[in-house]
């Protein structure tokens, strides 16, 4: 009796041993089949590959045509599939045919029908959310487009606020993004193109440029490094950015990500190239120059002279996040002579009872602001204005009061700290931030020589950049043929140019004014 | 739009030169010349312009016929293979000496007015690490660099000598004939070696764009910069008057240091990083121009490893001399006195070789 059960459960054993080599050969062999004439043997397949019903969400429907009786199956993943378009679509017209000769993609009232022949096809329609229809005799399966990924609305732009202009921001479905984008270019001309750049995951991007403007070469330059990542999943444009661009160890970003669709439009109205992607409530704009960075588009949004005047003091502000701190240093302990009496007693007098160098205290305040920047940004939502506050008055204020840190270094960190949030691009925002820690180093060694030397090299090492063949200062230095939307911007009816860099196909933006 | 890679626009060649060669009133240039022609050392430097007028004219008009060419390649291609690498290897001890010294003079001025404390030969390593960076990035960047610094640069020398100037007395410019004018063509004439600098830019006339573009950013780079420096001399003249200004070494710092703006009594800091700036690029500049003609002798395509081997030989060479002060101005003469004849016949004769040749016929039939 024992015997015959421990017979049995070993028999158990054994077959599920068997069923149990699921090696990964085994898994892509079932992939590489073509579908079969019979209809058992793709079920059989789709459900092993799938794993159902292990995996609950996806679902196979079967059941036989109306008319002729023919077996259908219908696969789908109910979570990212609208199951309304399937039933109403597919399902019930299947079931109602009464014609005995139909054929399925006569039957099917969805927007295409596809018909596949290769199990790896039906794979990825499924995985894309996709109906895959087999049928009984047939050696091709049908593929209908009903995909239906959850995700959130149209929602207001949050890291690159505007007064002025659109305040629509892109979404985690590349779906919408195209739409915002296409809403605004409204031509036949804007391609989007899509290549797959992942193995595992298929993770998809859309290239979008318009033909006739953005320059041929460099379209293809961008797609051939695409198609030719070879890694597993890259889930956002974030992670793609850094494989895509040039110099990744270099502090400067070379790549524009941006969350507003109008400031995608523009970019692709230029000639720029533009990547979306799913799951990235943003867009990668490329080549990006430095001044692409520097911007924001409300400085074209106003008027010319508001506009510009928001410019100038984002350039006072750069060089006071650079330099504040680095200066205060320098001047304090290598150039005395150069402030006036007066102040030099009143900085003298307020650091008497300070124990540090004032490079060893400019650089404690400078980390605790930046410590408590971070711990802003991390704490949870209904806390963080609270830290916030409470991190820097009263710590600053303690400090003062303990002696630690003279009134004067808190108003040059603060000012030096507050001044780099006008940088609005966050990859700049962090370079210059950590250009400050540079500039401070330097200007405790050497003084102003030390900070020169640095700059220098700085304005050396920036000239050399490249974005995709463009010079990062372009069109300053090497001159190009643009409009000139450099530091400050032209007249809108003077910004006539595309900017040459980007060698446009088409180079005239709009004749000599906006009115005729 | 055209590919420009590896050239250099009209503006970033002019700015190059501006900077190389009108960063030349800041160091002791003046010096050499109010030492010998007194107040009148601008009517020299006007003259030293117009004499530089000759050199400058034939040494284009060689490139014109040679479009394509480098200094060197035209040196070998003038002079024959021994000869042409003979020339351009006397060139390239000049050129490297000029640099040596130049930075020399630099250092001291910084370690003598600014840096007191520091030892020099900690600015000699800094300033000689920056321009060998800036060197290797090459004769592109080099000009980018220098284009978009240019402004500012000039904006603050001429703020500086504007403020001197209302400071000045006119009074100081007569009698202005100053030493006779015979002191100051002899002046004029053994100090035209300070414009050499355009004939080594020969070296890079074929990184620029096109040679129409070569010819009349020299011109207008040429221009510029004499202006600069005569009405520079005319006003350290004003500030300082003769007799005080053959015994001070570096005018431009003396300047500075003189003025004050509004409440700021100390302004020369303020000062120090626009001419460091300028410094840095010419000296990026000479270092590329040097590297450029030593691998083209040598036949070192890879120039950029020659950097830091260059840069250690400038540093050990230009902190040798003991008294800084006193011993390269002296050798810096030494190299302009045997320099300004060469500058002054070389182009001439280079240009007579290429009639002789018959290279200009050349052109004329290409062009036809």
């Amino acid at each position: 009796m024992f015997k015959l059960l421990k017979k049995l459960t070993g028999r158990k054993q054994k077959l599920n041993r068997i069923n149990l080599k699921d090696t990964l050969e085994d898994q892509s062999n079932q992939k590489d089949q073509s579908v079969s004439r019979q209809i058992d043997v793709n079920i059989e397949r789709i459900k092993k590959i799938y794993q159902i019903p292990d995996n609950k969400d996806v679902k196979v429907r079967e059941f036989r045509i109306g008319g002729n009786g023919k077996r259908i199956a219908i696969f789908f993943i109910s979570s990212i599939t609208d199951v309304r378009t399937v039933e109403d679509s597919a399902i019930k017209p299947l079931l109602q045919e009464t014609d005995m000769d139909a054929e399925i993609d006569k039957i099917l009232s969805t927007q295409n029908v596809t018909a596949i022949s290769e199990i790896k096809e039906v794979v990825t329609n499924i995985n894309t959310g996709n109906a895959v229809i087999f049928a009984d005799y047939e050696t091709k399966a049908y593929a209908f487009e009903c995909a239906n990924f959850q995700g959130r609305s149209v929602e207001r732009a949050e890291n690159e606020v505007l007064v002025k202009g659109s305040k629509e921001a892109l979404t985690e479905k590349v779906i919408v993004n195209l739409s915002l984008i296409r809403k605004r270019i409204k031509n036949e001309s804007l391609i989007a193109e899509s290549v797959t750049i992942s193995e595992r995951s298929r993770n998809e991007v859309f290239m979008l440029y318009i033909r006739n403007v953005a320059d041929d070469k460099l379209v293809g330059n961008i797609k051939n490094r695409l198609q030719n990542l070879d890694v597993d999943a890259i889930q956002n444009l974030s992670l793609l950015e850094q494989y895509i661009e040039e110099r990744r160890l270099s502090l400067f970003p070379s790549i524009l990500y941006s969350e507003r669709p109008d400031r995608a439009a523009s970019f692709l109205e230029d000639g720029h190239i533009i990547l979306l992607m799913d799951n990235s409530p943003d867009a990668l704009i490329l080549p990006a120059t430095f001044w692409s960075f520097f911007h924001t588009p409300e400085e074209h949004y106003l008027r010319f002279f508001f506009g510009n005047f928001v410019r100038f003091i984002r350039v006072i502000a750069m060089f006071i996040t650079i330099f504040t701190s680095a200066i205060y240093i320098a001047v304090t302990s290598f150039h005395a002579e150069m402030i006036p009496a007066d102040l030099l007693l009143a900085i003298a007098g307020s650091r008497e009872k300070v124990p540090f160098p004032i490079f060893f205290e400019i650089l404690l305040m400078e980390a605790a602001f930046e410590l408590i920047r971070e711990a802003g940004l991390r704490v949870p939502n209904p806390m963080g204005p609270t830290i916030g506050i409470v991190g820097a008055l009263i710590l600053g204020q303690a400090a003062v009061e303990a002696n630690i840190i003279s009134p004067i270094v808190i108003i040059v960190v603060a000012l030096s700290g507050l001044t780099s949030f006008t940088i609005s691009d966050i990859s700049l925002n962090y370079a210059l931030r950590i250009i400050r820690f540079l500039f401070i180093l330097s200007a405790g060694l050497f003084g102003i020589v030390g900070m020169t030397s640095l700059f220098a090299v700085g304005i050396f090492y920036l000239v050399s950049l490249k974005s995709f063949g463009v010079p990062y200062l372009a069109p300053m230095t090497p001159n190009y043929l643009s409009s000139g939307d450099t530091i400050f911007r032209r007249v809108i009816t003077h910004e006539k140019f595309r900017p040459g860099y980007l060698k446009p196909t088409d180079m005239k933006k709009k004749s000599n004014g906006a009115v005729r | 739009m055209k590919q420009t890679e590896g050239k250099i626009g009209i503006r970033e060649y002019v700015a190059i030169i501006l900077l190389a060669v009108g960063t030349k009133l800041s160091d002791d240039t003046p010096t050499l010349f109010f030492s010998s022609a007194k107040n009148a050392a601008w009517i020299s430097m006007l003259l030293t312009g117009i004499l530089t007028l000759i050199p400058l004219f034939f040494l284009i008009k060689v490139f014109s016929v040679h479009r394509d060419k480098n200094l060197h390649d035209l040196n070998l291609h003038l002079f024959g293979k021994v000869m042409g690498n003979i020339l351009s290897f006397g060139m390239l001890i000049f050129g490297f000496a000029a640099l040596v010294l130049d930075s020399a003079t630099y250092v001291n001025i910084i370690s003598t007015i600014y840096f007191t404390k520091t030892p020099s030969i900690a600015i000699y390593v800094i300033l000689m690490i920056v321009c060998g960076y800036g060197a290797k990035r090459g004769i592109e960047h080099i000009g980018s660099a220098a284009w978009i610094t240019l402004f500012y640069l000039k904006t603050t020398l001429a703020f500086a000598l504007i403020i001197a100037f209302t400071k000045g007395n006119a009074k100081f410019l007569f009698p202005i004939w100053g030493p006779g004018t015979s002191e100051i063509v002899k002046t004029a004439a053994s100090k035209i070696s300070i414009f050499a600098d355009f004939y080594f830019i020969g070296i890079i006339a074929p990184f620029v764009s096109t040679f129409k573009e070569f010819k009349k950013g020299t011109f207008i780079a040429f221009v510029i910069v004499l202006i600069e420096i005569t009405l520079a001399l005319i006003i350290y003249v004003m500030l300082f008057d003769f007799t005080s200004i053959e015994v001070i070494s570096y005018p431009f710092h003396e300047l500075i240091l003189y003025i004050s703006i509004g409440f700021l009594n100390n302004v020369e800091s303020m000062f120090l990083p626009f001419w460091l700036i300028s410094a840095f690029i010419r000296f990026a500049f000479y270092l590329y121009m040097v590297l450029i003609l030593f691998g083209g002798i040598f036949r070192i395509k890879e120039y950029e490893f020659l950097v830091p081997v260059m840069v250690i030989l400038v540093i050990f060479l230009g902190i040798t001399p003991k008294n800084a002060t006193f011993t390269v101005p002296f050798l810096r003469e030494q190299l302009l006195m045997i320099l300004s004849p060469i500058f002054f016949i070389l182009p001439s004769l280079m240009w007579l070789i290429a009639k002789v040749r018959g290279d200009f016929k050349n052109e004329v039939k290409k062009d036809m």
